[in-house]
């Protein structure tokens, strides 16, 4: 679980510089929300790139996030990086006007669809390679919004578990104040991550290291320590959330089928 | 180096480019890693980027290039129409001196090379103006038996070219695997008294880091280089080649193996499975 976070650092930015290089692009966009691994993710990107080349996107929706827009802009003026601010409000509430709901959930992937319509947008029109922010802890208990903030060009972040993502940004220098807020996926105001799944992330992560890094059965990782109800809510997480780390099956028919037996790497020709 | 995935022409380029470097500064031989022509993460691009080495005119210029220095470096091969191997050539004065075919075929958690490739069935040495030598292909190495192989056919010089990527954290600085590559890489110049060249790749393919560093033992286990983990370099090694003898004469494993003693127990020990 322990990270040399100079070597990470170094690594990450290489994939950086090397995937950008390689498909031609110069500059990245990202969303900032304030939060410790789009922070984490632009220190890296300025790192590799040069700060002129990363366009952070803080897209708040209404007033509701006023502390961590103000959070965001300092991330902003401390790497020296570009940012637009783009309200959500008036694209969201125009389509809640017409499908009116009382559900959080609804409201919240919505708001991250939209967010990522954004970053896509951005992304053609200026010619920037869109970075994922998604750790590790994130993308095997389901934690994100399929089409929403799990959708990126390529995602340096991907392969840290939010534990080692709080090393990454000490050995960084991301200020006190972001590595020390609770995290939150900012779907509804006091939302918090660990409230949502009903852990913390220093036990998430120490089941999900022995459980998928270490390859322990459930029993063995119940042995080593941790509680039973934990274990088993974080395998079921990790099962039903397959859907969001593959492409939808496609029905075999023919010979040769996209992503059965048509099986090219992304990087071909790169 | 860091080859472009499935694209011969430019990586051919870079080859002869870097062949004509190191024979101006007055390199003998030349080794590249493996699947240097192609890159590693071919899957389908298999037959689009595969040769045969008879035929093959991207072979020819390579054998040319080779008149003033010999070449290792990996390749696809079609042996037979259809049949793909993972390969690595030396090639020395225009001509191919020997083929390896890759043995062990890494399949399973991000490898997958049994479902995409054909398997080699020898670890053959072969003579160059160097001594006698013996070539391996990255998971090739992680065998116990391929290094002895070598060593009982008279290898005095083990090469091994690789595309191994990095894997496993730890507090230290590096991959957890890099540190294994290197320590098998020591007992095994130890092991043979035979030079070891391992040259492993650098770069990125659809997120893996290659975990370069290259290294090369002497014959008794000194280390005569150690490349970082990233970038591309060229490096220059001094292989003295006087070392084997007097390894072999500290060391004198060569001398007292037993390959018959082994062939027979090997014998016994096949005919006695179950399945």
């Amino acid at each position: 679980m322990t990270i040399n976070p100079g070597f990470v650092a170094q690594l990450v930015c290489s994939f950086i510089r090397e995937e950008f290089s390689k498909f031609g692009f110069q500059k990245a966009v990202l969303g900032l929300s304030g939060g410790l691994d789009s922070t984490v993710c632009a220190f890296l990107a300025a790192r590799a790139l040069g700060p002129k080349n990363v366009l952070g996107l803080i897209m708040p929706y209404g007033e509701m996030s006023g502390e961590d827009v103000r959070d965001a802009r300092a991330v902003v003026r401390r790497l020296g990086i570009r940012s637009r601010v783009v309200d959500i409000a008036p694209m969201v509430d125009a389509y809640f006007s017409r499908f009116p709901t009382k559900s959080r959930l609804l409201r919240g992937n919505k708001m991250a669809r939209e967010r990522m319509s954004i970053l896509y947008d951005f992304s053609a029109r200026e010619g920037a390679l869109i970075l994922g922010t998604s750790n590790k802890t994130e993308l095997l208990i389901g934690y994100g919004t399929i089409h929403g903030d799990l959708a990126c060009g390529i995602n340096p972040m991907g392969d840290l578990y939010k534990t080692q993502v709080c090393e990454l940004a000490a050995h960084l220098g991301v200020p006190a104040r972001i590595r020390e807020k609770t995290p939150t996926a900012g779907l509804w105001p006091g939302q918090t991550d660990e409230g949502d799944i009903g852990m913390t992330y220093g036990e998430m992560d120490g089941v999900l290291f022995e459980l998928v890094d270490q390859r322990k059965a459930p029993d063995e990782v119940i042995k080593s320590g941790f509680p039973a109800k934990s274990v088993k809510k974080i395998v079921s997480l990790i099962k039903n959330s397959e859907f969001k780390r593959k492409m939808p099956p496609i029905v075999k028919l023919s010979t040769r089928t996209v992503g059965l037996d048509f099986l090219y790497p992304y990087d071909r020709g790169r | 180096m860091a080859p472009c995935l499935g694209d011969v022409r430019s990586n051919l380029e870079s080859h002869l480019r870097i062949i004509e470097t190191a024979r101006k500064k007055g390199a003998e031989l030349v080794v590249f890693p493996e699947l240097s022509l192609t890159g590693y993460t071919l899957m389908d691009l298999v037959p689009e980027v595969a040769i045969d080495p008879s035929k093959s005119p991207v072979m020819n210029q390579l054998r040319s290039a080779s008149r003033g220095v010999d070449v290792v470096f990996g390749f696809m091969m079609e042996t037979s129409k259809g049949i793909f191997h993972n390969a690595a050539a030396y090639l020395s004065g225009g001509q191919i001196v020997h083929l390896h075919k890759k043995v062990f075929l890494p399949t399973g958690g991000m490898f997958e090379e049994a479902k995409f490739f054909a398997r080699g069935r020898d670890f053959a040495p072969f003579d160059t103006r160097f001594g006698r030598a013996g070539m391996m292909i990255c998971r090739d190495f992680l065998s116990l038996a391929s290094s002895y192989l070598l060593f009982a056919g008279g290898s005095e010089i083990i090469i091994v070219i690789s595309a191994a990527p990095g894997r496993g954290m730890s507090a230290e600085p590096g991959f957890a695997t890099s540190r294994m590559w290197e320590l098998m890489g020591e007992a095994v110049s130890y092991f043979c008294t035979s030079f070891v060249l391992y040259c492993n790749r650098v770069g990125f393919e659809d997120g893996k880091a290659f975990a370069g560093g290259s290294f090369a033992f002497s014959p008794s286990g000194k280390s005569l280089f150690k490349a970082p983990e990233s970038g591309e370099t060229l490096a220059f090694i001094d292989l003295d080649l006087s070392e084997i003898r007097r390894a072999r004469e500290r060391w004198t494993f060569k001398r007292d193996d037993l390959p018959d003693l082994i062939y027979h127990s090997l014998g016994r020990i096949v005919r006695d499975y179950d399945d």
